[in-house]
């Protein structure tokens, strides 16, 4: 008879590709608030779960400051901080210790580290960038400095997304989707399908709504609609529900033709029923695996946090997405759930958010 | 015929829906569309609750249940002598849940009780998406593995050989499940040899029904 003992291993197979993370490549953190010295190793698409107050905003924070430290620094990739010291200066000691975070990236950046520094861990306003001396790698600090610019980080606010905005705001995403009309009517002007596959992947996904209609609100500005199927009645997005919105603005971001190279998104489940979340897996995925979704674009690096064993459940096939965040008193740290010896065993034996409620997988508040 | 399925998403309840109305050679028609459960053990879960509300509060004749196997035991023909129950087998589960649950309830809408189907897909159902393509694909390929402790493949390299990639959107998934397994419609005989245990217990099931499901 055969026995079932845990999860056989497998041949290799040729599909599989792995494929690198696009812009960073892993954080290391000292002193920086709960983070006091822990390091992630950054995969294309990273999953953070893990009770309030175990740092996921953090990281997000350290992002975004990386972004903005990286965008004043000078061309030659020295120290950015206005004003000196930099980071390697000795700083006054602090029960706490200074703060540093230390960014690593892929190739071809992997020979360049950055230091985002600080004298009090809840301001970083020092900046080194460490490479070889020469152009070709200051160059290739050009590079990558254009590729930090582009990290976004969006929390919705449904009440932001339904008023009305000037159609010039269209630039790009805000980050709390307040120009999510200026947005897609000018994805609906370009000649190129962006739109029309917008708008048929959201009404695929809530079929109860048939388009998506930017209309002018007064004083010139425009506001978002949807279409209801039934009766074909046009609904102003102050009386559509937080859900659809924020799905809608993730599917605006999945088809934007220039997208962040680093999306943080906070709360990703919030607001979107438990069934829908494959939707909102889906839209993230478009950005992190493009050609996965026949796009021919760059990939997007995702960051995204969740309180919801249910979207965790959608990545039982994907465990080296999840990074599980654990708090010990006030200190915090990160894990992967596939760097866990026993990772394949705890997956074969139940859903993968009933066995994070359960509290083997960490990432559950202290009681 | 009025049926109800439960599945894990809306494309496995797509492909079901196929296989069920060739099975039984009729459309159905579908109590309480989108059953879902999250796959095992969840499934086993919810099971009791699902059965007791098409029992008491629909006139379903029949539930199709179809749960992946991942890494478990696989039906054999052994599991199939009156009396036998192999506890880790899923499928032998999912029949004693159905059993245990609907042994007290009284004869309603016309019937003893909600008829089963159940199937367990080896290991995953793009493997049923995959007969009669890929060769290397069946029951029996996996069961040899799992004996020698050496998967001939993994779900993931399945999806991979299904939709071109593991991360499928749900839409397309939905496509390539349909497209998949109306390729059986006319002809099931090579998706009963390949997943005899699988695909063929249920489709046993499916056939029992003809002689006692009611007719509208």
């Amino acid at each position: 008879m055969l026995r079932s003992s845990g999860p056989m291993p497998a041949v290799a197979f040729a599909g599989e590709v792995c494929q690198p993370p696009d812009v960073i490549a892993s954080v290391q953190f000292k002193h920086f608030k709960a983070l006091r010295a822990t390091s992630l190793r950054m995969e294309p698409f990273n999953l953070l779960i893990g009770p309030n107050g175990s740092g996921k905003t953090s990281l997000v924070q350290a992002f975004l400051r990386l972004r903005t430290l990286a965008a004043r620094a000078p061309a030659n990739g020295q120290s950015a901080a206005p004003p000196p010291p930099a980071v390697e200066t000795p700083a006054p000691r602090r029960p706490n210790g200074v703060p540093e975070i230390i960014f690593r990236f892929p190739p071809p950046f992997a020979d360049i580290e950055v230091h985002l520094g600080g004298h009090s861990e809840h301001r970083l306003d020092l900046l080194q960038v460490r490479h070889p001396p020469g152009g070709d790698a200051e160059a290739r600090w050009e590079q990558l400095r254009t590729k930090l610019s582009g990290i976004r980080a969006y929390l919705f606010d449904h009440y932001a997304m339904a008023g009305p905005v000037a159609p010039a705001d269209s630039g790009e995403l805000a980050s709390n989707g307040r120009n999510i009309a200026a947005v897609i009517a000018a994805m609906q002007a370009q000649p190129t399908p962006a739109f029309a596959r917008l708008q048929a992947e959201f009404c695929r996904a809530l079929p109860e709504f048939t388009g998506v209609v930017p209309r002018p609100a007064e004083a010139g500005g425009l506001e978002l609609a949807l279409r209801l199927k039934d009766g074909g009645e046009l609904v102003a997005a102050e009386n559509i529900s937080q859900g659809a919105l924020y799905t809608l603005a993730m599917l605006t971001l999945s088809f934007s033709p220039r997208p962040p190279t680093v999306l943080c998104l906070e709360e990703a489940d919030r607001g979107v029923h438990p069934r829908l979340l494959r939707e909102v897996r889906d839209a993230l995925y478009r950005l992190s695996y493009p050609t996965s979704y026949g796009e021919t674009r760059e990939a997007v690096q995702i960051v995204a946090t969740t309180h919801s064993p249910f979207l965790l459940d959608l990545f039982r096939e994907h465990p080296e997405e999840i990074v599980i965040a654990s708090k010990q008193g006030r200190s915090a740290t990160f894990a992967r759930l596939s760097d866990r010896p026993d990772a394949a065993e705890i997956l074969a034996e139940g859903s993968l958010g009933d066995l994070w409620f359960s509290g083997i997988l960490g990432g559950v508040p202290e009681e | 015929m009025k049926v109800a399925l439960l599945s894990e998403s809306p494309a496995d309840e797509a492909a079901l829906r196929v296989l069920v109305e060739a099975v039984l050679s009729e459309t159905i028609v579908l109590v309480q569309p989108g059953l879902r459960a999250r796959g095992w053990p969840n499934v086993a879960q919810v099971l009791p609750a699902i059965l007791r509300h098409l029992h008491f509060n629909t006139d379903a004749a029949g539930l199709v249940v179809v749960v992946d196997a991942d890494d478990s035991v696989v039906h054999t023909a052994e599991h199939e002598a009156p009396g036998y129950f192999h506890p880790q087998c899923r499928l032998c589960q999912l029949r004693g849940i159905f059993r245990k649950t609907q042994k007290r309830f009284p004869p309603l809408h016309g019937r003893d009780r909600v008829l089963r189907a159940v199937g367990l897909a080896v290991p995953a159902i793009e493997a049923w998406y995959l007969c009669g393509q890929d060769v290397q694909v069946t029951e029996l390929a996996w069961a040899e593995g799992q004996a020698l402790g050496l998967a001939p493949y993994t779900r993931r390299e399945l999806k991979w050989r299904v939709y071109g990639t593991d991360r499928p959107n749900l839409g397309f998934e939905i496509q390539r499940a349909v497209e998949s397994v109306r390729r059986h419609r006319g002809d099931l005989r090579r998706l009963e040899t390949d997943f005899p245990q699988g695909f063929g217990r249920m489709a046993h099931d499916l056939r029992d029904w003809r002689q006692t499901a009611p007719r509208e």
